[in-house]
């Protein structure tokens, strides 16, 4: 009873501080427009700068033929499933113009048709099996944008040569891809860890709520009541949850809205986001544990903010590193961050259209964790602050 | 004999190398305003965080009605009411609505914690602002509201520490009728370092002064301890030694503090020609000449050596 006189008190103070309230429902779907936005509704575009020194050939028939042209031509032609370009050919002269370009992010790769280009090809199309020539290619490795440029670059160019030259290829790739993957744009791919970054963002009103008690006095005060520390933080929480259920509800609304298509059922999704905001909350007491003041809880609350969002595949997909085994899952040191097993949920919902029951080990961990985070939120917030000092 | 509501045996609270409170032994009895009287940092503060259970004394009980509060006591807590030296309230809430809050947390029913507010508010003449946000409410009517909570339970004890600071005159004069209207229904104790509002208010004044307990009893009886009759005060423009030595005879209770001449005497009247006769004959010529009746800044001056505000 007491926490719901709690949680309603709460509800009237957050619904009051119209900024806090205004930007913690906006951040995550702004942040889900932003990333519409850099993808243009879209994916990826990956220049690719050309210098095409080919010289061509003429052919019997008298025509001109221009393999560096044709290959031009066929990466232009490389789009995603849903028809929309992925490489732009930049075209530049030599090898200076290609450098500043690349310095300026101008273009992720580079290539260099030969002189002999079309000769060569024309060789082969003759027979003649003892002819080579040499495409080079480059950029700035460090770019994480390069390895999938010049991978789909010479990807087209190899793919051209055979198609041009009548030769079969020694072996035949074909990719399947999972669920709808193939169709997804990067945009798409994207909105899992999005829609879990707005519920890691509840850390920060979670402490800072928290904090606000102790640094205005309130919570000597509320000491002095028969109140247990259950009754203050679960009270607190609901209202919180309620607002990160808000704001994960207006951020799935943005991505559908924005063109966003769920390949699994969202409201499993939604309540998956529910489930790690109460896990962040409970990492918020912990914070809140350790402060004594808003500003305080404001930087405290960056470090397990930073761990949840470089750690936890919400930006960067984590590598397997192996701690031990459960039911045949792996776990690693991030699966004790509660947005890791979220991510991962809404990943296989959202893109490769799973349902429930296939994310029951990610569910049933996002359970535990949560239960744990805030058992140890309350426990540690009792023992620093509502015990008789 | 009185009833003793709230006991104090031997508590001690250190921090560090500093001892903020030594050794007090105290008893409060049932329906008495029981006054702390002592210059800022004295210990007031501390002791009444240990005497309602917010702060666990480092040695020594604290007894309320005979039992010993023990951390997470709540039904003992919840008997007292605390009204903090600094305010303490919910900036977004209304004034009705912490009134209630509060009031619902110490277990009241909704309605009844509204006819309780309501009560209060009237009492202390905040009607007109019960749906106000507290943040908007002017500092005096801040003090009043954050007295309104320590009260919106109805408690038995009722602690306020320093009630009166910060007030302006009118908010003075009504909180202090409001407190003075509680005695004898509540057991009340005050901190203050304001002999004017102890005096005014308390039934019986406990003197402290760096957490160690000096003297405590009516302030009647404390002011008496000193000497009875007026205090003229005399301030010289030279030192007070040589003035002191030839006063003596003409008068027994002499003393001086800085260069003020302070005479304790039952008939002013008569002797202040003597007085200013020997201040003459001396070529001490005196400045200000004060007469007033003996306070509990005496009493403090005469224990410690020094006035409450130095």
């Amino acid at each position: 009873m007491r926490s719901f006189i709690v949680f309603r008190k709460t509800m009237r103070e957050i619904g009051r501080d119209k900024w806090m309230l205004g930007l913690t429902l906006a951040f995550a779907p702004f942040f889900v427009f932003l990333y519409w936005l850099w993808f243009q509704g879209g994916s990826t575009v990956y220049p690719i700068a050309v210098i095409n020194q080919d010289e061509g050939v003429t052919l019997p028939d008298g025509s001109l033929y221009n393999a560096g042209n044709e290959v031009i031509r066929a990466i232009q032609a490389v789009t995603y499933a849903d028809g929309r370009p992925l490489l732009k050919v930049v075209i530049v002269s030599d090898q200076a113009a290609v450098e500043t370009l690349l310095r300026d992010r101008g273009a992720t790769a580079y290539i260099q048709i030969p002189l002999d280009f079309s000769r060569t090809i024309q060789a082969l199309r003759a027979g003649d099996r003892s002819v080579t020539t040499a495409v080079t290619f480059g950029g700035d490795l460090s770019n994480t944008y390069y390895m999938i440029g010049a991978n789909m670059v010479l990807t087209t160019v190899d793919s051209y040569v055979q198609g041009a030259s009548g030769q079969k290829p020694l072996i035949n790739y074909i990719e399947k891809p999972m669920g709808a993957s193939a169709t997804r744009t990067e945009f798409e791919t994207y909105v899992p860890g999005t829609l879990i970054f707005s519920v890691i963002l509840l850390i920060f009103l979670a402490s800072m709520t928290v904090a606000r008690e102790i640094e205005t006095g309130a919570l000597r005060r509320l000491q002095l009541t028969p109140m247990t520390s259950f009754d203050l933080l679960a009270g607190v929480s609901a209202a919180l949850l309620l607002v990160g259920a808000a704001s994960s509800g207006l951020s799935f609304l943005t991505a559908l809205a924005l063109g966003f298509h769920s390949q699994g059922p969202v409201w499993v999704a939604f309540m998956i986001s529910v489930m790690a905001g109460l896990s962040v909350i409970g990492l918020g007491l912990v914070v809140a544990s350790l402060t004594r003041s808003v500003s305080q809880a404001f930087v405290v609350a960056n470090f397990p903010l930073g761990l949840m969002m470089f750690f936890s595949g919400v930006i960067f997909p984590m590598p397997a590193v192996k701690l031990f085994t459960i039911a045949g899952h792996v776990v690693s040191p991030y699966d004790f961050l509660p947005p890791t097993h979220a991510v991962m949920a809404l990943g296989k919902i959202l893109t490769l259209g799973a349902g429930l029951k296939d994310v029951t080990y990610e569910i049933t961990a996002l359970l535990l964790l949560s239960a744990l985070y805030f058992a140890f939120g309350v426990w540690f917030f009792r023992r620093m602050h509502l015990r008789a000092a | 004999m009185p009833e003793i509501v709230i006991q104090t045996r031997h508590i001690t609270k250190r921090y560090g190398a500093l001892t903020a409170v030594g050794d007090l032994s105290l008893e409060v009895y049932a329906g008495e305003v029981f006054g702390l009287l002592g210059p800022n940092g004295a210990g007031k503060t501390t002791s009444i965080n240990m005497l309602c259970g917010l702060l666990q004394p480092d040695s020594g009980d604290v007894l309320v009605d005979g039992k010993t509060i023990t951390d997470g006591d709540a039904a003992v807590r919840a008997r007292v009411g605390v009204c903090p030296q600094n305010i303490v309230l919910w900036s977004h809430l209304t004034c009705l609505e912490q009134m209630q809050f509060l009031g619902e947390m110490y277990g009241l029913k909704g309605k009844a914690a509204r006819q309780r507010s309501l009560q209060l508010f009237r009492d202390l003449d905040l009607e007109e602002k019960k749906d106000k946000l507290a943040r908007t409410l002017s500092g005096g009517m801040q003090r009043r509201l954050n007295l309104a909570m320590a009260l919106v339970h109805d408690p038995e004890i009722l602690v306020l520490d320093e009630p009166e600071a910060g007030l302006d005159p009118q908010s003075r004069v009504l909180v202090r009728d409001y407190i003075k209207s509680l005695a004898h229904r509540k057991t009340i104790i005050l901190t203050t370092h304001n002999m004017d509002e102890a005096e005014r208010v308390a039934d019986r004044v406990a003197i402290i002064d760096h957490g160690q307990l000096l003297t405590v009893d009516t302030p009647e009886a404390l002011k008496q301890s000193i000497g009875e009759g007026d205090v003229l005060e005399i301030e010289l423009n030279t030192d007070t030694e040589q003035a002191m030595k030839a006063l003596r005879p003409v008068v027994a209770g002499v003393s001086s503090n800085n260069h003020t001449l302070i005479i304790r005497t039952r008939n002013v009247v008569e002797v202040l020609p003597a007085i200013l006769d020997t201040l003459h004959d001396l070529d001490v010529h005196p400045g200000e000449v004060r007469l007033r009746r003996n306070s509990l800044e005496d009493v403090f001056i005469s224990l410690t050596g020094r006035r409450l505000r130095e």
